[in-house]
Order: structure tokens, then sequence, then C-alpha cells
């Protein structure tokens, strides 16, 4: 990744980088002055760059409670002059949803950009929702760059577009650009950090007389910025004139649209839209007008392809469709250079040469290779607590509501995971209808700030009988370690003062203690909240490695071990695997790798014959 | 597309794959080549399966590689160099460590140790790849740090054929990469990996 001098280095240079850090230079360029985001795969090193930036450069950027606090910080800048900019993963685009519905209605005054990071494959997420849609739901622009290069430039353009229009710009970025690392050219930049005004207005209350008045305001708003597209250079043709083809794309589809074009050694038109909300339709109409077929290139839903062919429709155009309609993509999962020419080759033609051979080859070892999931890190206080939870769990048969984080990954008691904060909700609604079996909710510090608040507040009011677990890491580990309340906030303090009667806070590695507070947190009527507060073990691990702490490793005696594997099949860290040699019983016997082991001592807690020890320093 | 070198690294997350994959980089850079990159950041990171794609060339359009088409493998672990052998061209060269990291769904299987040392490189010759295994563990304990098994297989990546960056070029942006405290051992590791494949 590049360097934080480099990324506000205030010089013409090209610099090597991600596609997020090219977003965020991008709005160092255009002059962000307030930025607030919550973090979320794949969005979270744009964010990690502009905070990281704000510091040096002297402009305020935070890291919210959740992606709706970030969204209303953002708009609260933007109205008052100010360029403001929030980021989020797609899902998050569903938590800020309901202000952003209505302060498009509002519009804005310094430029304001919301990128957010769609993943689509779901390499990390729950969905493969596609953001384009907002600029038909909640009638903002949308802009897709299709490399990290567009990416920096759309999203400088977005502040210009936002303020030109008054408008929430959207700069839709893929999992495929904002993890491209390619050289990207850095601009010189101004920047004028004054004192947001607030012109005070009824323009900014969406009371239902003045939300009727400004509807058809953003509707006119919308239309002028369709009239304007076709001079800001957004839509692009390129290729030779042809009256049989044209292939229409967008955002990262255009890149392998490009390749697949050279594979099949074809020269078809094509239009690429920069934005994709509203559409450029007087381009789209003069491309289309005298072509007998039109490809849509485009990756999960058919947006552009439903929408353009009603735009046909209406203008009495009829070229034949190729996209999703006829099967020549799929409406889900990432595209490939492969795939688009295949998809393109099955209408134009063209040469493609034969993967027969490796498919027949990967068909005959598919089965072989194993399935390897992310799993908890080693000494991972997840592992330590869902072990200790499996037991009581799986005693009293309970029914285990779970969240996103790190803990999403727990390989023995989950039974549901939703969204962000639901955990707490579900368990508040099984522990209606399940009255026979214990409800359990888990979730993390930054998820319980981010949504499981109100969840909590709520299970108290109504006297759900549902144990709550907190798992307090000091940190938001999953997206990369970023800080949020739980560093100045006690979880216990805020349980307590909602009205949960028991709180209980104890070290997740310390068994003993554990197990006696879920046997009394079960016995107890209503809401009870369990804390297990312990620092990432992970980030624990790499604070001891840069300052020079000796860890203090476990080692397992090979003559003890009876090779049960309750610690390598059962307990799953990954520090621990099976021996290659045998001992003098001819058995193999646990290892643990001590270059992974963190001492966190819960193998030699759990294991049956207490073959494990911490190591013994031969200098001592 | 045909000036375009196209390759994959992959292994396990946390065996440094990022790390050659930015030396790698770094090198392209200074020689003035263009690079288009892509990885995946999030869960696939906590002892994931993780795979880098990297392509350098002249018009580079979409950052990731299909089936069949890279020139080049580096695989820190077997069974990861398997998973995405289908990513080679046919008589592409797949770089491989002989070390074996056990997924959880096999550690269940006390003999699947066994059934690793035969099968996976078996595995591997179905496909029409030239495979290049390589003992990288315990060339980098012979260079003294067991986790330069990433630099041993860059050492044999400078010696293909046809890969556009230089040993020498390979070795100065690994100078600038790693931490100068391990430097030595870091360049021994690059050593012996160049020393292995010239002595197949």
């Amino acid at each position: 990744m590049a360097k934080l001098e480099e990324l506000i280095a205030n010089e013409e240079n090209i610099v090597l980088c991600l596609g997020n850090e090219a977003i965020a230079r991008g709005a160092i360029e255009a002059g962000v002055q307030l930025f607030a985001a919550y973090p979320g795969t794949p969005s979270s090193e744009a964010s990690t760059a502009i905070i990281a930036a704000s510091k040096k450069l002297g402009f305020y950027a935070e890291w919210s409670t959740n992606e709706k606090v970030a969204f209303e910080t953002a708009y609260a800048a933007s109205i008052s002059g100010i360029k403001a900019m929030t980021a989020c993963k797609h899902v998050g685009i569903n938590v800020l949803a309901d202000a952003l519905y209505s302060a498009a209605y509002m519009g804005t005054k310094g430029g304001f950009v919301l990128l957010v990071g769609d993943d689509p494959h779901c390499f990390s997420s729950q969905n493969e929702q596609d953001s384009r849609w907002l600029g038909v739901s909640a009638q903002v622009p949308v802009l897709e760059p299709s490399n990290p290069q567009e990416a920096k430039e759309f999203t400088k353009l977005a502040f210009e577009i936002s303020e030109k229009f008054e408008t929430i710009l959207v700069v839709r970025s893929t999992t495929r650009i904002s993890h491209a690392r390619s050289d990207v050219q850095f601009n010189k930049y101004e920047t004028s950090f004054r004192e947001g005004v607030f012109e005070k207005s009824n323009r900014y209350k969406c009371l239902p007389a003045l939300a009727r008045a400004n509807h058809p305001k953003l509707v006119a708003k919308m239309e002028s910025i369709k009239e304007w597209i076709p001079e800001s250079g957004l839509s692009v043709v390129e290729g030779q004139n042809d009256t049989e083809y044209g292939i229409i794309t967008s955002g990262i589809s255009y890149a392998y649209v490009k390749d697949a074009l050279e594979i099949l050694d074809k020269d078809v038109p094509i239009l690429k839209l920069g934005m994709v909300a509203p559409l450029d339709e007087k381009s789209i109409l003069e491309f289309a007008r005298n072509k007998k077929n039109i490809v849509f290139i485009e990756e999960v839903d058919p947006y552009l392809e439903d929408r353009i062919s009603a735009l046909f429709i209406q203008n009495g155009i009829v070229p034949k469709i190729h996209g999703k309609c006829t099967g020549i993509t799929k409406k889900y999962h990432e595209l490939n250079s492969r795939l688009v020419a295949e998809a393109l080759q099955s209408v134009i033609g063209g040469e493609l040469a034969s993967v027969g051979e490796i498919q027949k080859a990967e068909e005959e070892i598919t089965d072989f290779i194993p399935f390897r999931p992310p799993l908890f890190c080693p000494g991972c206080q997840h592992r330590a607590a869902f072990w200790e939870l499996s037991k009581v769990v799986r005693k009293n048969k309970g029914i285990f509501a779970s969240d996103i984080g790190c803990y999403s990954l727990d390989p023995w008691v989950t039974d549901t995971i939703l969204c962000m904060g639901a955990g707490i909700s579900m368990a508040n609604g099984f522990s209606r209808i399940i009255k026979d079996k214990p409800i359990f909710a888990y979730i993390g510090d930054s998820t319980f700030f981010h949504t499981g608040l109100t969840a909590l507040a709520n299970a108290v009011y109504h006297k759900a009988n549902i144990n709550v677990l907190v798992l307090d890491n000091r940190m938001t580990a999953m997206t990369g370690f970023q800080p949020n309340p739980t560093e100045v906030i006690d979880i216990a303090d805020v349980a307590k003062s909602l009205g949960v009667e028991y709180v209980v806070e104890f070290d997740p590695y310390d068994f003993e203690n554990g197990k006696k507070t879920f046997e009394e947190a079960l016995q107890h009527e209503g809401p009870t909240v369990i804390i297990m507060r312990k620092i990432c073990a992970n980030e624990w691990w790499r604070q001891q490695r840069r300052s020079g702490q000796k860890i203090e490793v476990y080692h397992i005696d090979p003559e003890t071990c009876i090779a049960c594997g309750t610690c390598i099949v059962q307990y799953q860290c990954p520090a621990i695997s099976w021996s290659v040699d045998t001992n003098s019983k001819g058995k193999k016997y646990s290892i643990i790798d001590p270059s992974m082991c963190t001492g966190c001592s819960v193998c030699s807690q759990i294991c049956p014959v207490k073959a494990i020890s911490k190591e013994v320093d031969i200098d001592e | 597309m045909s000036n375009t070198y196209q390759m994959i690294v992959c292994g396990v997350g946390g065996q440094g794959i990022l790390t050659i994959t930015d030396i790698i980089v770094m090198a392209a850079r200074k020689k003035g080549l263009h690079i288009l990159g892509s990885e995946v950041h999030g869960m696939a990171q906590k002892g994931g399966s993780v795979v880098t794609n990297l392509k350098i060339g002249e018009k580079l359009h979409s950052p990731t590689n299909p089936i069949g088409t890279c020139e080049v493998l580096v695989g820190l672990e077997q069974n990861e160099s398997l998973r995405y052998m289908k990513f080679l061209k046919p008589r592409g060269i797949a770089i491989t460590s002989n070390t074996v990291l056990f997924p959880i769904s096999w550690k269940k299987d006390k003999k699947a140790a066994d059934y690793a040392k035969e099968k996976i490189e078996e595995n591997i010759t179905k496909f029409d790849v030239k495979l290049v295994m390589i003992e990288a563990e315990k060339l980098a304990i012979e260079a003294g740090l067991a986790l330069t098994q990433n630099i041993v297989l860059l050492g044999a990546l400078s010696q293909v054929e046809r890969f556009p960056l230089t040993e020498d070029e390979l070795r100065d942006a690994l100078k600038q990469r790693v931490p100068a405290k391990y430097l030595e051992q870091n360049l021994k590791a690059f050593e012996l990996g160049i020393k292995t494949v010239k002595n197949l």
C-alpha cells in the first residue's frame, strides 16, 4: 500500500496505489473538509487513508459509530457549505438509507460524496446488493469508475458535480476496483478550509408539505443533470461506427470488455457510461439508433439492460438485446475477461482458445482440494469464548443468534447471522415464542455501538429473557483494527444504565470463571449482559512483537499426548497440527508451531491429559 | 494482450504472499513497466486461501487473470498451488513450495499427511504445466529464518525464462522491502532459491 506521505504529497506524481487509496487522493485533491465513515470491506482502505491524511492536512475526519451517523454528520457539514464525504460498503447503504432518501429531496450545498464499495462475488459480504439502483430509488446521481485512475478522477469530479447541482453524488466502486493496484497520476491541489456557514431555510426540514414541494424539484434536478451529461465527457464511445453491433457497459465490466475484444480480436463499438444514473439518454440513443444488436455487459443485476431496454421502447427503436435476458452473463457473481469473451463470442463470434483440457483436469482434482475457510486467529478470544459457550448452549439446547464481525466465523454454536445488530433483536423475537430453551445473543464491541444499543434498550423495555454476550476486543478487528467508542465508553456501564440488572465481566481465557458466570446468568429472569473483555489477540501479538516483548509459548509433551484431537480437531487452533514423526509408542501427537502461538493458555486448560504446558526456556 | 505477462501468487493467509507481490511490483515499477494487480482483503486473510493476480505489460485493463492465462504461478503451499493451477496456460510454470498446511477439514484425519505427500503432486501433474517443486521451508531454515520461504520462491521465480524482471532487479527491490534486521537472511534465502532452480 502507498505511504501516507505519498498520498498527501502536494505534487504531480505517479503513485502505485490501491483503488481505494486513489479514491482517498481524489477526495484530498477535491479539498474534502469533513469526512465520517464506518468501516466495511471493500471500502475501508479509502476511509483509513482519508482519516490518516486528515491529521496531517488539518481537516476533520472520524470513524463514526455507524453508517447513518456518518452520513448525517457529513450531511450537516455539506449544508453548511463545506465539502463533505462519507463511505461504506454496499450493505452500509441500508443503514444510512433513511437519511439518504430524504436528504436527496433537500439537496446539498458544499460538495457531498457518498462512496459505496459493492462486493460482487461476496468476497467479504453477506449479499451482492447492487448500489447502482440508488440512482433510481433515491434519485441521486451515481458515478462508476472503471479503474483506479478513474476512481480518483471521478471522486474529484463528484465534488464538482455535487456543488454544481446541489445534489448528493454516489461514487460506486466494486472490490476489483477498490482492491486493484496500479499506477495513478496524482495532481497538485489547493486546500482552502473555512468555517461552515449555515443559512437557515425551510429547505432542510422534511415536513410533509415541504417534502411534497421538494420532490418535483428533485425530479427536475435529475432531468437537468441528464441533459448535462453529454457535455461532461462521462459517456465515451470507442471503436468504429458499425450498424451491426454495439456494446453498452460501465465500471469494471468495461475493463473486461476491453480485454475480451482483444482476446477475440474484434473491433466492436463500445459505449462506456461513466455516470450510470441518471442515464445519458441522448448519447445512448445516438449510439444505439442505427444498430441491429445491442450487447449489455455488466456485473450482477441487469441494471443498464433493463433501464436502457425501456428507453429504447419509449423512443421506438428496436435493436435485438443481448445480456442477462439472453443468458450470456449471469445475474450473480463477478465477471472476468474470459467470461465476457465467451459472452461476446456467442453474439459477435471470434476465436477463443479452448480451456477444455484445463477444465477436465480441474474436474478430476476438485474433490481433492480441501475447503479452507477463514478461521479464528491463534489465541483469538472469540474461539475461547465460543468453546466455553458451546458447552452451555449445547447442554441447555439453547438458540444462538450471532452478529456481524470476526465472531461470525464461529464453527460451533451459531444459529443465525443476519446483519449488523440483528443478534439481540432476533434473540428478543426467539424469546417470545420459544419458552423452554435459553436464548443467547452475541455481539462485538463495535457492532454493539453500531446497532446493538437500540436492540438492547428494546430488550430491557420488554423484559426479554435473553443472555447478551458482548465480546469486547477493544477494536473493530475484522475490517482492519479501527478504533471505536469502546475506547472511552464502558459497555458494562451502558448496560447498567439501560437498566440491565445482571451485568458481569470476565476474561474469556478464564474458563473456570466463565462457566460459573454462564450458569448464574441462566438462572436470571430478564436480559443479562455478559461482557468478555480482552484486546484482540492478533493486535496484542503484533504489539508484543513490535515492542520486542517475548511471547511465552506453549508446547506439547509427545509422550503424554494421546492424540485425542481436542486441541486440533475440536478447538481448531491454527497453531496446532499433527506431528510428522511418531512418539515412542509409535503414535502421532500434536505439535504447537511456536511462531504462531500467542501463549493464550487455552489449549493447556482443555487438554484432557494435561500434556500442554508453558515452554521452559533453556537459558533459565 | 500478447505482450502482457500474467501471473498469480497464492498460499495461505500469513505466508507472505503480499510481501513478494510487493517486491515484484516495486521492481517492475522501477524498471518502468506498467503493472496491474488485484488482491482480496477482509475475511480472506484469516488463515484462508489467498491469491493475488498480477499483470505486467502495456495495455492493461482488467485486474484479474481468468482460467488458462498465466505464464507462471508461485505457490507457497501445495494445496493452494493445486487450487489455482487452472489459471496457468498450457505448459505454464508452477513454482510451488512443497509445504503442506493442513486445513481443519484434513486435521480430522491423521492419515491426511500421508495422502498429501503422495497425491498432491500427482494431481498437479494432471495439468499440462511445468512443475518446479521447491523445498522452501528447508531452504528458508538454511537461510536462517523460517519466514523467508516466500523469498526462496522469489529467487526461483527470477530464473524463469521470459519473466520480465531480472535477478538483480528483484534483489534490489527485496533490499528495499524487507526489514533491515532480517536483510541478510532474506538475501540468503533469495540466493538459495536461485541456486535450487539452477541445480534442477
